[in-house]
């Protein structure tokens, strides 16, 4: 019943123009035949058949199309304001869409792989630590038992060094079974499989798109030739696809199996040992749940425990999370803040475009009269308001959508993002745009149509608001640029506490090629002396955390309540020289001292303020050490945090394989970077470590901060422009309104500084209530910010001041301009005018 | 002009019943209740024709085009299975209550 009525409602609206000039027919007789019989026509024809047609239920499609087909009209007369509108909205929209866009790429789209749902990222679990690395005799284990995951897939991460490439190249070891589980295809060749993993075939490499294209110039004749990795020979037997992301996001140069690590790492005990681990991932088998294979592999870990008690930790268990979408590590906090900086673009967005609609609004005071004069109800009248508004929202919506996918896109280019990320906008992309849209028409469009379908245009409260929130929000921007900014000069400017313009680093990543403790201490000792043989170097030592180098190794400590980091430097005696970080009290660290430990001056005021720190025991896990000397503050390891605290000692024979070397030169790095890797090469050919300049990655750390404080102050800049344009529309459209109280007190004699008093009176709590909340927003955003950037400060005055002083310089000039024209005008004409 | 303003319920049971004898057109169906009404019932283009679109709507009628005694292209009305059924249904539930109305204000 209800279904036909539906069709036969639908079937109206297919045939709507000619049932409706039936219907008129019809009419027009029953009008005419009462006519004959001497009755009197009642009411208006038009009107009367509108009403029945009001019983298909259709009628607001006919009135959407009558007001959009009007807000075009009107558009095509004022294109001006079109234009401007669709801009500032499409701006405001655009930074939005961007930022959202961003976020589904990289938090909610699922990585390009098969059935990317069912896959499960597993960590090993007891109840005092995680650690996600599964060792690989228990994957296996697993692997052969489970009855709740369809597949166990494990991955391993290497840097190899590669016959004829100056640095260590990436390789990525895998199951046999990763591509056929996750699906990718070949670009040429094959990709590895089942096949691979027997011992008597040809050992086997494929390589990752990008590094085929850097290095091989996409040449696909390169597929069945030989390469040597570490020295072994592989046959290259294919490249995967551009788009393949593996699990990780990041894809390698070389893919090999992991059942071959042993062949291609020296030494690799990594099939057989339990104290190293890989990567695991799972595939639910069908109706399976993730919450019954992490039960089932419990009971498992509880059975491998009692072969092996000492490698299995009490209650292990095995933690999932979703595998099939990117690894967001500490990234929230960074959408949360670019979210919010957007948002408030769109807010100062949506107030001037508010303000805008208001004082288009007030020059349309006539025709709105007219209309209700002619019938329009208040609701009518809204109804055609906001549809004007609602066009314009969606045509700023598609600016958006254009202007933020140039941006996302720029930005990847810009940032050389991985290639599998798809910028294009997707559904959640667009219904994201049209909410947005529809949610700012709403906020810009639907107050001023209420006021000016009341005609009560003399309440300006919605003007002031309006303006009040673009304030706000451009204030907020320019001081959280200010802070930015300063943030980066201070890092910049400050004494970093250690040398960086003249030491070379070299990364060793000896573990990674399978060397036991003795071949790295053998490594190490020839490697330092061939390099101090180099004419130009002029200390050489090792650590096991490079400066700027990304590694850190810390220790928790608790005071007052608060957790330290404290990060740990584990050296040789020779570092603090090295890196020319001055001994300022006590001894040096000296050679098989391994209970001694050096604390940075930081660290000693903060742990001992009122004691000698000499001599005090300081605990690190189980074991406690003697303080013997402190060192000068060196943020090596935390270049933006002016209050991090170090401490260093000696490093033991289970950290050789982990070491890296540092050498100081006496003239420019640059020059000398070939003989180091010269000089490695020598030691070892089948190895070739990473040589890298420090002053490099010092430079780069800077970078970072300037680059962030550029895209605020850029944002900044957009809304400080904006509420220029808000500020300046509301002044011209007051003294509009007051041309004739300005003539008159022009004409007794007023000076034009009390007429210029009399406009500012009218605008400045709007103003300085924009501006206090602009400067608590800014506050508040700054804490978030701190979180992810330590350097910054969160109550800088120069940057607050500076910012609130460029915000009413601008404003100023921006009310100067409409407000000359009341100084100009002309008392007799003044009194004329209506 | 004098107004008799009728429920729009009491309107269509009205026209259902006056077309239940065969297919009539507006103008045909508003005449018809005016003179079975004996002249008290007159109903205006301004309410018939959103009612006979709503009966269109609920499928209580259908629509054909035909030639009217004054030899004019005009659409008629026909009463469907489902309007007979809705006739019988109203015309019971109407009379139900004229009843009970009529007994509260005899009793009363």
């Amino acid at each position: 019943m209800r279904l036909r009525e539906l069709l036969r409602r639908i079937h109206y609206l297919l045939n709507r123009r000619r049932f409706d000039d039936e219907l008129a027919e019809e009419m027009a007789f029953h009008r005419e035949m009462a006519e004959e019989s001497g009755g009197v026509p009642l009411g208006n024809a038009l009107r009367l058949r509108e009403d029945s047609r009001e019983a298909w239920g259709f009628m607001w499609i006919d009135r959407l199309g009558q007001d959009v087909r009007y807000v075009f009209r009107g558009m095509r007369t004022s294109p001006g304001f079109t234009a401007a509108a669709v801009l500032v909205l499409a701006i405001g929209i655009g930074a939005t869409v961007a930022a959202f866009s961003a976020f589904n790429m990289v938090a909610l789209r699922p990585l390009p792989v098969r059935d990317p749902d069912t896959i499960l990222w597993f960590q090993r679990h007891a109840p005092e630590r995680t650690v996600s690395a599964v060792p690989y005799p228990a994957v296996a284990f697993y692997r052969e038992h489970t009855r709740t995951l369809s597949a166990v897939l494990a991955m391993t991460a290497a840097q190899v060094s590669v016959e004829g490439a100056e640095q260590p190249l990436s390789a990525f070891f895998v199951t046999a079974n990763f591509f056929d589980e996750l699906g990718p295809r070949a670009a040429h060749g094959r990709l590895l499989g089942v096949a691979d993993e027997k011992p008597d075939a040809t050992p086997a490499v494929v390589l990752g798109h990008g590094f085929w294209a850097s290095h091989f110039g996409s040449d696909p004749s390169v597929v069945g030739t030989s390469v040597r990795i570490n020295g072994k020979a592989a046959t290259i037997v294919g490249v995967v696809a551009r788009e393949f992301s593996g699990l990780a996001g990041d894809t390698p140069a070389f893919w090999a199996l992991l059942e071959r690590h042993g062949y291609f790492v020296h030494g690799s005990r990594l099939l057989t040992d339990f104290s190293s681990g890989v990567g695991m991932w799972g595939r639910l088998g069908p109706g399976v749940s993730a919450q019954m294979a992490e039960d089932e592999l419990a009971i498992l870990a509880a059975e491998l425990r009692r072969q092996h008690p000492s490698d299995i930790w009490e209650g292990e268990r095995l933690l999932s999370a979703p595998g099939g979408y990117p690894p967001l590590i500490g990234a929230t906090s960074i959408f949360a803040l670019v979210g919010a900086l957007v948002l408030l673009i769109l807010a100062a967005a949506c107030g001037n475009l508010g303000s805008l609609l208001l004082a288009r609004g007030a020059s349309r005071q006539r025709e709105i009269a007219l209309r209700s004069a002619i019938g329009a109800g208040p609701g009518r009248l809204i109804r055609q308001l906001f549809t004007e508004s609602l066009v314009l929202a969606m045509m700023g919506c598609l600016g958006g959508l254009v202007l933020g996918s140039l941006v996302l896109k720029g930005i990847m280019i810009w940032t050389d993002a991985p290639v599998w990320l798809d910028p294009t906008p997707d559904w959640r992309v667009v219904t994201f745009a049209v909410a947005i849209g529809f949610l700012s028409s709403v906020f810009f469009g639907l107050a001023p149509a209420l006021q000016i379908a009341r005609q009560t245009q003399r309440k300006t409260f919605g003007r002031t608001l309006l303006i009040g929130v673009q304030v706000a929000s451009s204030c907020v921007l320019l001081i959280v640029a200010g802070l930015l900014t300063r943030a980066g000069e201070r890092a910049a400017s400050t004494d970093p506490g250690f040398e960086y313009e003249h030491v070379i680093v070299v990364e060793l990543s000896l573990a990674e090629h399978g060397y036991t403790a003795a071949r790295a201490r053998s490594y190490i000792q020839d490697l330092s002396v061939r390099l101090r043989g180099i004419a130009g170097v002029e200390d050489v030592s090792v650590t096991s955390t490079p400066p700027l180098g990304g590694l850190t190794i810390t220790a928790l400590l608790q005071l007052d309540g608060r957790t330290l980091a404290v990060f740990i430097h584990q050296v040789d005696p020779q570092y603090l020289a090295t890196m020319k970080i001055p001994l300022l009290r006590g001894r040096n660290l000296i050679d098989g001292d391994e209970r001694s430990v050096v604390v940075s001056e930081s660290l000693a005021r903060r742990k001992w303020p009122d004691q000698d720190p000499l001599g005090q025991p300081f605990k690190i896990g189980d074991e406690t050490l003697t303080v013997v000397g402190i060192a000068g503050n060196a943020r090596s390891l935390a270049i933006r945090d002016p209050e991090a605290v170090e401490l260093y000692r000696l490093a033991r024979e289970a950290d050789l394989t982990g070491l890296a070397v540092v050498a100081r030169i006496a003239g420019a790095t640059e020059a000398l970077a070939p003989a180091f890797s010269a000089a490695a090469n020598a030691v070892d050919p089948n190895f070739k470590p990473q040589v890298q300049l420090l002053k490099d990655q010092f430079d780069q750390s800077v970078r970072d901060i300037e680059s962030g404080a550029l895209a605020v102050s850029l944002l900044g800049v957009i809304a400080l422009a904006v509420a220029c344009l808000g500020v300046i529309g509301l002044v011209a459209y007051s003294v509009a309104q007051r041309t004739k109280e300005i003539g008159i007190r022009l004409a007794l004699g007023a000076e034009s500084r009390h007429i210029l008093r009399s406009l500012a009176i009218q605008f400045q709590g709007t103003i300085i209530g924009g501006l206090v909340a602009g400067v608590l927003g800014a506050a508040g955003l700054a804490q978030l910010l701190r979180r992810e950037l330590y350097g910054l400060s969160t109550i800088d005055p120069i940057a607050y001041i500076s910012a609130i002083v460029l915000f009413l310089f601008a404003v100023g000039l921006a009310a100067l301009w409409p407000a000359r024209r009341a100084l100009r005008v002309d008392p007799m004409v003044a009194l004329r005018c209506d | 002009m004098q107004r008799n303003e009728m429920p729009s319920g009491a309107l269509v049971l009205l026209i259902l019943r006056v077309l239940r004898s065969g297919p009539l057109h507006g103008y045909a169906i508003a005449q018809r209740i005016h003179a079975l009404s004996a002249d008290a019932l007159r109903v205006e283009e301004g309410s018939l024709y959103p009612a006979l679109q709503k009966i269109l709507r609920k499928g209580w009628v259908t629509a054909a085009w035909g030639t009217s005694d004054t030899n004019r292209k005009v659409r008629f009305y026909k009463l469907t299975r489902d309007g007979m059924k809705q006739l019988e249904a109203e015309a019971s539930q109407y009379d139900r209550q004229t009843k009970a109305i009529q007994a509260v204000l005899r009793t009363a």
